[in-house]
């Protein structure tokens, strides 16, 4: 009986914590080559509703898996256009961004369905199929991170843009594609959701895990075998509260709706000072400003 | 044992990868070192077209929906201004985002980026509505009873912010994150006090008792609570604050030119936290008066998102207590507005935050290109 249980949160501690995870990775690039992108949640959320309505439409959550991707994507490259190339305050811009995605997706999935109407479940993608996509999307960053040009050229500008710069990296350039990618991984990560575990969007279904994965970004140092783990200690209490709620104790089921958060927040406590903050983090381009 | 903390502004920026001192200008310290042209653009042009470009955009939107633009704005004016409540309403709705987006503000200025009100806003309603509804206390006269709640509700709220800046000091938490956190937490905190902690025993859903003797009194001659009174008197102590106080000076030398602060001997870090409790302090004040001026009890939904609409009315506002009062009644006439043109139409009840956040968005897409020209030429 015990066994059942654990196994069970386990299970659904994964597949709440890949959601978190694909997205913080995301969140992850963009910091490396110093931008911050607090879109994060906004671009989750919309991949989320583009998620569900290209897996409706098509009746396969692949494509809404695709779709995740493309309009994440293009939410980035949007953000990048205001932040890299406008050099607007990127604090300021990225939560305009997410408080644009929030009413847009609500405002478009109350006209696609009539209130009354129930929005139609769409097709689950297994456990197994996250997995392998996490394990994939995950390798590529660590080697492309790592092991590739681009990925040094482009830790190397979170660091030392001017450096970067004068050897002939295009800082902007790098930026943009970093943020886009940004995107994409935010916006897969939203549709991992709703065509992995729940099957189905609700208003602000995202409910604060772009910021989650904002603050597992710090808690991992900036280096992305850390933020799986950071991922999979949210997805563990968000399993647990979930579990918890139904059963009957003496403590208040408030507790454990806020836990997941909580622990978000220790973790953002807890290795805060600790980290290796890109140095140019936050801090617009401008050739010869400096 | 106790961490050195971050006292000088390059450690600050360091620790939390978030308030750099950038040098260009934006949105976040919209008052910076230039000429009077560029300051003018900034202050009134970009909000103004902003607004403008937002409209003609829910407009093509409206009309893609299948209803005609002219006539829902036409229906929008009139339910601002010639509808019976329309003026009233508008102020009634912008007083909570008055007293939030002041705060915001406040902490903008000194580039502190919280965006956490909205948990502060609940929580203190919870304290101050708990503390007025409490056995003992329910029974003191109507003056009295305010003045404990208002009071209660701004010590709740800046406790509850004030978190965010200790978190920041000790251990460079990211403001951003943990304010955020702390909403979440919040709404908990709501949940669990509506349901048991300040619950009306007679109830059968989660509400609590009503405020009773500490409700909110009309202004004379007007629909419209004290709340709101009191929130528009923060406007002019606010700017006086901001452009006469020492408080204000230190808030905008960390704002601007953190050095400046150094040499004054302040460390940042004190003014972190004071900005904080500042802001957090109106969000509380805003919880408080939202309830006992309007609906006299507390219950599990009032987490209504003011906290989230506030960092529109500050941004619009450009972070100057005039401009703050300006757009918080140009969005609250949006609300109000919207909500009349629904009646009539097929209109979603999302429309007026989709165009309240374009108008944002076009802001900041108004400086984005203010900057880029400026940097080019």
């Amino acid at each position: 009986m015990d066994n059942v249980f654990a196994i069970a949160t386990l299970t659904a501690a994964l597949r709440l914590s890949i959601p978190v995870a694909v997205a913080a990775l995301g969140a992850l690039v963009s910091e490396r080559a110093g931008v911050l992108n607090l879109g994060l949640e906004g671009m989750m959320l919309a991949g989320a509703f583009a998620g569900y309505s290209a897996a409706e439409v098509s009746g396969s959550p692949w494509l809404g898996l695709l779709g995740g991707v493309v309009v994440g994507g293009l939410f980035g490259l949007l953000l990048a256009a205001f932040v890299v190339l406008g050099r607007s305050n990127q604090i300021v811009t990225g939560i305009s961004f997410t408080l644009f995605a929030g009413f847009a997706t609500a405002l478009l999935f109350q006209q696609s369905y009539s209130i009354g109407q129930f929005p139609p479940r769409i097709e689950r993608l297994g456990l197994p199929a996250l997995v392998v996509i996490t394990i994939v999307v995950f390798t590529a960053a660590v080697f492309a991170l790592t092991r590739s040009t681009a990925g040094l050229a482009l830790t190397a500008i979170g660091e030392a843009p001017e450096a970067a710069d004068a050897l002939g990296y295009g800082v902007e350039r790098t930026r943009t594609v970093a943020v886009g990618i940004s995107g994409a991984l935010a916006g897969l990560g939203g549709a991992m959701l709703v065509c992995g575990p729940l099957g189905l969007f609700i208003e602000n279904v995202t409910a604060g895990r772009g910021w989650v994965a904002l603050a597992l970004v710090v808690f991992a140092g900036w280096r992305p075998a850390p933020v799986a783990v950071g991922a999979f200690l949210f997805g563990l209490s968000d399993a647990v509260q979930l579990r918890l709620q139904g059963t009957n104790t003496a403590i208040p089921y408030e507790v454990f709706i806020a836990l997941p958060y909580a622990v978000t927040l220790v973790a953002l406590v807890v290795r805060a000072r600790a980290s290796h903050t890109p140095s140019a983090l936050g801090v617009p381009f401008v050739r010869g400003a400096t | 044992m106790m961490r050195a903390p971050a006292s000088t502004s390059d450690d600050t920026a360091e620790a939390s990868g978030e308030l750099v001192a950038d040098g260009p200008t934006n949105v976040a310290h919209g008052i910076a070192r230039r000429s009077m042209g560029v300051e003018m653009i900034s202050m009134i042009a970009i909000p103004v077209l902003g607004l403008i470009v937002a409209l003609v955009v829910g407009g093509v939107f409206i009309a893609l929906i299948g209803e005609n633009p002219v006539a829902v704005y036409v229906d929008v004016v009139d339910g601002v201004f010639f509808a019976p409540r329309g003026l009233s309403d508008t102020a009634t709705a912008a007083t909570p985002l008055l007293l939030i987006a002041l705060g915001y503000s406040f902490a903008y200025q000194a580039r502190v980026f919280t965006i956490g009100a909205e948990g502060q806003y609940v929580v203190a309603a919870a304290a101050g509505v708990g503390i007025v509804t409490a056995s003992g206390v329910r029974d003191l006269p109507g003056p009295i009873l305010i003045v404990v709640g208002l009071t209660t509700a701004a010590c709740a709220g800046a406790l509850w912010s004030g978190i965010c800046g200790v978190l920041f000091n000790r251990f460079g938490a990211s403001i951003v994150i943990s304010s955020l956190m702390l909403v979440y937490i919040g709404q908990a905190v709501l949940q669990w006090a509506t349901r048991v902690g300040i619950r009306d025993p007679e109830s059968f859903v989660p509400l609590s008792r009503s405020v009773g003797a500490a409700e909110l009194p009309n202004v004379p001659g007007i629909n419209v609570h004290l709340g709101f009174v009191l929130a528009v008197a923060v406007v002019p102590v606010m700017t006086w604050v901001l452009a006469r106080h020492r408080l204000g000076f230190r808030v905008r030398a960390l704002g601007h030119n953190p050095e400046a602060l150094d040499a004054n001997d302040t460390p940042a870090r004190k003014i972190i936290v004071a900005v904080l409790i500042v802001s957090g302090a109106l969000a509380g004040v805003a919880g408080f008066v939202e309830i006992a001026g309007v609906n006299g009890k507390l219950n599990d939904a009032a987490s209504v998102g003011y906290g989230f609409a506030a960092i529109i009315v500050a941004l619009v506002g450009r972070l100057h207590p005039v401009g703050v009062l300006i757009s918080a009644l140009v969005i609250a006439a949006l609300d109000i507005g919207f909500e009349v043109a629904a009646r009539s139409s097929d209109l979603p009840t999302s429309m007026a935050g989709l165009v309240q956040v374009l108008v944002v968005v076009f802001v900041v897409a108004g400086d984005a290109l203010l900057e880029r020209r400026r940097s080019v030429t």
